[in-house]
C-alpha cells in the first residue's frame, strides 16, 4: 500500500489522520515543520471514566471528583436522608460499575405530621371509652374494630414510610435520577445527564426550612424533561455545589473528547 | 317490628365482612407496591420492608376469618 502524503506544509494541524505519531521516513525530516505540536490520535472509540488518559487528565477529573467527595461527606447511617456514596443502595437503571455520588430523600422532618398522627392513633383507643356508642355492640365487634384501628394505623405510617424512603434522588457520576412513587400504582422515574443539566437553582423558604436547612432544587436540562424538581431535601446549597463541580468534571471530559 | 339494635348489629356485620373482604385486597397491593418499589430501588432495608408488607397481608387475612368466627 502507497503511503499517505506526509508533506506538512500541505496539510492542515490539525488533520490527525496523516500526522503520524511513529518515527517519520527517511524522506522527512525528524524534527517536526509544523508550528503546532503533533496531537496524538484520539480514538473515535466511547470510553467512559477512562483509565488510559494521560496523567494530566487524570489528575484534573481526579481534581473535581475530590472537591465532590470533600463536598458530600461521609454516610451517617444508611436511613439518612443524606446519604452520600452509599455502600448497599442500587437501582434499576444504574450501569454497571456505575459510581453513586448521592442519595437524597425528603428531611427527616418533612415525616414529623404522620409520625405524630401515628402516635395519636395508637393512643386514640384508650379515649374511645368516653365516646361510646348509642348501643350495645357484641364483644366480638369491639375485638374487630379494635384490631381494624391498628391495622390500619400500622399502615398509614407503612405508607408513608415507603413514600420516604423509596422517594429518592440520585446523583450518579454521569446521571441524576429522580425517583417518585406517588401512590399504590403510579410510578415515575425522570432521568438527565449531568452534561445535559444548564442550571441549578435552590431555594429555602420559611422558618423551620432555614433554621434546618432544608429546601427546594430545581434542576433546569436541556433533555426531554426539561426541569427537575426536588423537594425539601436537606442541604440544598450543598447539592447545588456538588452538581456544579461534576457539571465542570463533564465540561473537562467534553473538552478532552471523552465521551460518555 | 325489629329491634333497632339488631338492625346496627345487622349493619356491622355487613361493615365489618366487607371491609375485612376489601382490606385483605389492599393489602395484597401493598405487598406488590413494596416489591415493585424494592426492584427499582434498592437498599439495606428492603428485605425488612417486604417482610412487614406480607406480615400485613398475613394479619389482614386473620382478620376476616376472625371476622367470620365472630360475626356469624
Amino acid at each position: 500500500m502507497a503511503p499517505r502524503t506526509t508533506d506538512l506544509d500541505t496539510i492542515a494541524p490539525d488533520d490527525i489522520d496523516v500526522i503520524s505519531t511513529k518515527p517519520p521516513s527517511h524522506s522527512i525530516s525528524p524534527k517536526p515543520i509544523s508550528p503546532l505540536p503533533p496531537r496524538p490520535i484520539v480514538k473515535p472509540k466511547k470510553i467512559k471514566k477512562s483509565k488510559t488518559a494521560s496523567p494530566r487528565t487524570s489528575s484534573e477529573d481526579l481534581k473535581y471528583r475530590q472537591k465532590v467527595y470533600e463536598l458530600v461527606g461521609k454516610a451517617k447511617h444508611p436511613l439518612a436522608s443524606f446519604l452520600p456514596r452509599p455502600k448497599f443502595f442500587t437501582f434499576q437503571q444504574r450501569d454497571d460499575n456505575e459510581e453513586i455520588i448521592l442519595v437524597l430523600r425528603r428531611h427527616w422532618f418533612t415525616n414529623l405530621h404522620w409520625i405524630l398522627l401515628s402516635l395519636i392513633m395508637v393512643i386514640a383507643p384508650l379515649f374511645f371509652t368516653y365516646f361510646s356508642i348509642p348501643f350495645p355492640l357484641p364483644t366480638g365487634y369491639k375485638i374487630i374494630a379494635f384490631l381494624f384501628w391498628y391495622l390500619f394505623t400500622f399502615v398509614y405510617a407503612f405508607e408513608n414510610f415507603l413514600s420516604w424512603y423509596f422517594n429518592v434522588f440520585i446523583l450518579t457520576e454521569e446521571r441524576v435520577f429522580d425517583i417518585d412513587f406517588y401512590n399504590l400504582l403510579v410510578k415515575e422515574v425522570t432521568e438527565a445527564k449531568i452534561s445535559m443539566i444548564q442550571d441549578v437553582t435552590y431555594n429555602v423558604i420559611g422558618f423551620l426550612p432555614t433554621i434546618l436547612n432544608y429546601g427546594n432544587l430545581n434542576i433546569q436540562t436541556a433533555s426531554e424533561v426539561p426541569m427537575i424538581h426536588i423537594d425539601r431535601i436537606p442541604n440544598p446549597e450543598v447539592v447545588a455545589k456538588i452538581l456544579q463541580q461534576m457539571r465542570l468534571e463533564e465540561e473537562q471530559e467534553a473538552l478532552e473528547g471523552r465521551v460518555s | 317490628m325489629p329491634d333497632i339494635n339488631s338492625i346496627f348489629t345487622l349493619l356491622f356485620r355487613i361493615f365489618f365482612l366487607l371491609g375485612s373482604v376489601f382490606y385483605v385486597v389492599f393489602a395484597v397491593v401493598v405487598v406488590r407496591q413494596v416489591a415493585m418499589m424494592s426492584k427499582n430501588v434498592y437498599d439495606k432495608f428492603n428485605s425488612i420492608l417486604i417482610i412487614f408488607s406480607y406480615l400485613h397481608l398475613a394479619f389482614s387475612i386473620f382478620l376476616v376469618l376472625l371476622t367470620f368466627i365472630l360475626t356469624i
